[in-house]
């Protein structure tokens, strides 16, 4: 049993832009996943296709484009044999096999697994004892099948099914002809089996109503197309549900009860919905800042410490931070800490979206890792619908191969003028029906006010997804909090699931917003980065938080850079516009004259590029235009529209100037630019393979984490110090990794102890 | 295999026992038991009793026994392929597909003189067969209802005899009358030779089926729940056509049509042994159809005696109240 449930990577039923149908296309481009252990129901007017799908997703029907994979296999390339080992049918009751018992059909479903003459081993029986006993049929299985009711037939083929030991199980209309009673049987079998054998199910259903309550997954289709692919709350709501059957305005009172959920409040208030698919759980936020990022991370470590398989996500990510995983693809940098957490590789499905801001009201929108354009925020609300599928199947995707996913939310969860069609908070929660823990700041005061306020404009549904409080940042006595702790679950009838103190602990930041840019004073050793209006991927100097004596200061005002040792220019998202600034402020001028006075200027990215002598901008990727750099080295940088994304693993070649003793460290780090950089005159290579180049003791390079490696990060303050005749311990600075491995664990430490982490434990649902 | 079966098997064998006996024993010409039994082991007195024995009835017995095996695997194979219990070669105008082709290919060769052998025969047989079969596959493809398809076949199977007969007609041969008594079906005028021939093609067919027995036996689930579980749905189909085909053509080819043997004997079986397993289906048809036929030849020659009767007359006799009570049964049922 243990193989088969760790075997779920890839195992279930997938199709890519199938197109079905006889003489001609019924439904084009259907692309639906369904994995172990759920199930996937399709929903539509009688003739939509329904069973066409089915049918050719069984081989019964030759599909007419796009593909099938069984197992992450194309069906295609796979023998009949094969396949039947794998995906195995119920349809709706019509065949009568003349004489033949019960037990004999399903011996039947053991033909892929017996010789020649269809002989059944030892096995083979033991396989079809367990399938009858499964579906409980013993009492009829020396019956004759002719002689049995219907319903009792259902359950037969529900053994046969069983017997052919399928990892994905198609039933067609499997309840049809039955009545209430057979019918309640079979669905509860059929919900029950595929949990406790980890099947695949996807099963098309007469009933909107009992689809609703049945699925894991609701595929509604009509009109030749797939109209809506969600949870059963996401697609059964009343207005859809009317428009896909064509129910207009009729009445609907005399089939019972409604196929669809009231939007406002299910159920009676109050009334408590266990909600939760098994291994999730979401930090959604009162604010921006509340430090869910960090609780998600701690969470992530406390849960890979327990030894589950975890992974971090985020549907969408606004930062212009962002990362490249090896396959050259860009998520967001807060998921790649969670991932690393989780000590799982980033994987884009953590943050299928990534919204990098180009200027005040529009962004690069990236979707799985690549960019689909610039688009003003109107432009991407709109949009943003159609992101669902995406979001939902890269969640799948994770959910599959990890024992719990933790989910971080974005902003405030109660945006209540972005509610409609919200794919990050409650919305994301509703689609992967998530318990909730709400987190409020104390730090930035009225935590009571943020979290009862936050819980007063949810709805009920959302409300009841909340299955704890955080209250984070606290310094001080946790015991002077508590009279108010115990109104604020009172008031809001929601636990308070713990007091997380006020962290020193040093993580890969979000967004531009973080607490990174308030101004430190400088220390012993001094490192001046210049704030660019559209500064990007600037987590390059935190290997430096690591050393006591090193600042790293992020200043926009020429004056403040004082007696920096080093000056950083970092990447930008808008060379061209961050250059204009640079000249603008002035500090451009300041820059040169630092030069001039041998101060170590060092260039990563943009900062690179303006480093150079010119920089052109012909198709207007990062704004247009043509600008003349600082001129302290002698490159030039044509921007293309075209984006390098890859991870750089090289060394520091010949480094002139003070840094000359670094020749031949390791430099590990990773490029994502626009544009080419080309040396026009006589420089040194800094960083190998044409990525840098170093004139005196201006060095500039496309690759980010140039200090991530200890002999880098080491020995350039130690060279720049013993240059400035400076003294500064640098046996703190390790590895980037190692450090921050220390760092998760300690944040784990401090979650541990003041999490109610049982509660959260048990609103996943262990 | 249930105790019914090896009831069944064990009843079926002791009948064929006493039928071989009985058809060994009767006939136009008396000879008693022990005699037949001298003959039959090359120690008879009487040069004329061992000839009749061995040359006439032996081969005739035989023939009677592999042919109306041939038969029934032949209706069973049919009525698994359609899924429809009222079908057999002769019923889809295979047979008389058959006989068409053999009626007209024995005529252009008389007409020059010679006599075609065995295997031109039966390949001219397997021709027609198809030929038929083809006809009736289209016609199932484009109408779903049972009745309809048999309707059909007989239709079909009508059109080729009309066309037998009118061939026959106008031949003007002194061997008419020999084509005649054929056209009618009849086991008459075997040799060691035919049964040679017709013992190595049905042979074949048999070992064939035998390796069937598998997607039969999930093939009666229906195409759908077949398919899923990995039977070759599409090779199945091919087999179960060549297999019938051949089978309805060898027999025709050697003994014209008989009528009913090949749909009525599948249903005996079942309703003696109440089962569908094609591990029983198979040599359990055979079998019985060739029990059927020899107790059925034994009285188209015997009944009448000395004129001998068209063993498809005995065979309509004894066997359209078998298909009429199957139907009624079925309609019954549903």
């Amino acid at each position: 049993m243990n193989d088969r449930v760790n075997k779920t990577e890839g195992r279930g039923l997938e199709t890519r832009g199938l197109t079905i149908g006889y003489d001609s296309d019924i439904i084009t481009d259907i692309s639906l996943r369904v994995v172990p252990g759920k199930i996937v129901t399709l929903i539509g007017p009688n003739g939509s296709g329904k069973s066409t799908l089915l049918k050719t997703v069984t081989g019964q029907l030759k599909s007419r484009g796009g593909v099938i994979l069984i197992d992450g296999r194309n069906r295609s390339s796979m023998s009949t044999k094969e396949i039947a080992t794998k995906l195995s049918i119920v349809m709706t009751a019509s065949v009568k096999p003349e004489l033949m018992t019960c037990r004999q059909v399903v011996e039947s479903g053991r033909y892929p697994y017996t010789g020649m003459f269809g002989k059944l081993s030892e096995k083979d029986h033991e396989k079809v004892d367990e399938a009858i006993e499964a579906t409980q049929t013993e009492d009829i299985a020396d019956r004759l099948f002719t002689n049995i009711s219907d319903g009792q037939r259902q359950r037969v083929w529900l053994a046969r099914a069983l017997a052919q030991e399928p990892d994905v199980l198609v039933l067609d209309e499997p309840t049809s002809y039955l009545d209430i009673r057979y019918k309640t049987d079979i669905l509860t079998k059929i919900r029950d089996l595929t949990r406790s054998r980890n099947i695949a199910v996807l099963m098309s259903i007469h009933e909107p109503e009992t689809a609703m309550k049945l699925s894991d997954t609701v595929i509604a289709v009509s009109e030749g197309r797939v109209q809506r692919i969600g949870t059963p709350y996401e697609v059964f709501e009343e207005g859809f549900i009317r428009k896909l059957y064509l129910l207009g305005d009729m009445d609907t009172e005399l089939i019972g009860s409604i196929p669809w959920y009231t939007r406002e409040g299910i159920g009676a208030a109050g009334e408590y919905k266990p909600c939760g698919t098994k291994g999730v759980i979401m930090i959604q936020g009162t604010m921006s800042n509340v430090g869910k990022s960090m609780i998600a991370a701690g969470l992530c470590r406390i849960f890979l410490q327990d030894g589950y398989r975890v992974a971090p996500f985020k549907s969408q990510n606004m930062a212009n931070n962002s990362y490249v995983t090896k396959d050259g693809l860009e998520m967001g940098r807060a998921q790649v800490m969670q991932a690393e957490c989780c000590r799982v590789s980033p994987d884009v499905s953590m943050n299928p979206i990534l919204l990098k801001p180009t200027d005040d009201t529009g962004s690069q929108v990236i979707v799985s890792g690549k960019p689909v354009g610039n688009m003003r925020a109107a432009e991407y609300f709109e949009y943003k619908k159609q992101l669902v599928p995406i979001i939902k199947d890269a969640f799948d995707r994770l959910k599959n191969d990890h024992d719990i996913v933790v989910i971080e939310g974005a902003g405030s969860s109660a945006e209540i003028n972005l509610k409609d069609h919200d794919i990050v908070n409650m919305g994301l929660a509703g689609m992967v029906d998530s318990p909730v823990l709400l987190v409020g700041d104390i730090d930035r005061g009225g935590v009571f006010a943020q979290l009862l306020g936050t819980l007063d404009l949810l709805t009920d549904d959302e409300r009841n997804r909340v299955c704890g409080l955080i209250v984070n940042k606290f310094r001080g006595d946790p015991k002077l909090l508590e009279s108010g702790l115990n109104m604020l679950s009172e008031r809001s009838g929601c636990p308070v699931t713990g007091v997380v103190p006020y962290m020193d602990i040093h993580l890969d930041d979000e967004d531009s917003l973080s607490r990174r840019f308030l101004s430190k004073t400088a220390k012993e050793f001094d490192i001046a980065v210049i704030k660019l209006p559209h500064i990007a991927n600037f987590t390059d100097f935190d290997v430096f938080d690591q050393a006591d004596d090193i600042s790293v200061r992020y200043t926009d005002i020429p004056a403040d850079i004082g007696d920096a040792d080093i000056v950083v220019i970092p990447g930008t998202k808008n060379t061209t516009g961050d250059m204009k600034w640079l000249r603008d402020s002035g500090m451009a001028q300041a820059i040169r004259e630092l030069a001039a006075n041998d101060t170590v200027i060092i260039g990563i990215c943009g900062g690179y590029q303006m480093l150079g002598e010119r920089i052109d901008d012909p198709e207007g990727s990062e704004g247009g235009g043509s600008m003349e750099g600082l001129s302290l080295l002698p490159v030039k940088t044509i921007i293309e529209n075209t984006k390098t994304r890859k991870l750089f693993e090289g060394i520091c070649e010949e480094p002139t100037g003070i840094l000359s003793e670094l020749k031949g460290s390791p430099v590990r780090g990773y490029e994502i630019h626009m544009g080419k950089t080309e040396c026009t005159k006589e420089a040194a290579p800094f960083t190998s393979d044409g990525t840098g180049y170093c004139i005196g003791n201006v060095y500039g390079t496309y690759v980010h984490g140039l200090f991530d490696t200890k002999e880098m990060a080491a020995g350039v303050v130690k060279a720049v110090a013993a240059g400035h005749k400076k003294s500064v311990r640098v046996s703190d600075i390790t590895d980037q990794t190692d450090y921050k491995e220390k760092q998760y664990d300690a944040l784990a430490d401090v979650l541990r102890n003041s999490l109610d982490m049982p509660a959260i434990y048990k609103a996943m649902g262990f | 295999m249930n105790k019914r079966c090896y009831a069944a098997f064990g009843i079926m064998t002791m009948l064929l026992i006493a039928a071989v006996y009985l058809n060994l024993i009767s006939g136009s010409v008396s000879i008693a038991p022990d005699k037949v039994f001298a003959a039959l082991f090359g120690k008879g007195a009487d040069a004329m009793q061992s000839n009749v024995v061995t040359a006439i009835r032996l081969p005739r017995i035989a023939a009677a026994f592999i042919l109306g095996g041939a038969l029934a695997l032949a209706g069973y194979m049919l009525q698994t392929f359609f899924d429809n219990p009222i079908v057999g070669p002769f019923v889809l105008g295979i047979s008389s597909g058959a006989k068409l082709t053999v009626a007209l290919s024995l005529i252009f060769f008389m007409a020059r003189g010679n006599k075609p052998g065995s295997l031109f025969l039966v390949g001219s047989a397997f021709i027609g067969a198809i030929a038929a079969m083809a006809l009736v596959l289209l016609l199932s493809i484009r109408v779903r209802s049972m009745g309809i398809l048999v309707v059909c076949g007989i239709m079909i199977g009508y059109i080729c005899s009309a066309i037998t007969d009118l061939v026959v007609t106008f031949a003007d041969d002194a061997n008419i009358v020999n084509l005649h008594n054929w056209s009618m079906g009849s086991l008459s005028g075997m040799n060691m030779t035919d049964v040679g021939i017709m013992t190595v093609i049905i042979g074949i067919c048999l070992m064939a089926s035998v390796f069937l027995i598998k997607p039969i036996g999930a093939y009666r689930l229906g195409e759908a729940y077949a398919g899923s579980g990995g039977a070759n749905i599409i090779l199945l189909r091919i087999m179960l056509i060549l297999i019938s085909s051949l089978l309805a053509a060898t027999v025709t080819a050697f003994a014209g049509p008989i009528s009913f043997v090949g749909i009525a004997v599948p249903h005996l079986l079942r309703g003696m042994t109440k089962t569908s397993e094609p591990g029983v289906m198979i040599p359990g048809c055979f079998m019985l159809g060739a029990l059927v036929t020899l107790v059925c030849d034994n009285l188209a020659r015997t009944v009448f005696a000395p004129t001998e009767v068209s063993i498809s007359s005995v065979t309509a006799v004894l066997l359209v109240p078998v298909v009429i009570a199957v139907m009624i049964k079925r309609r019954s049922r549903s």
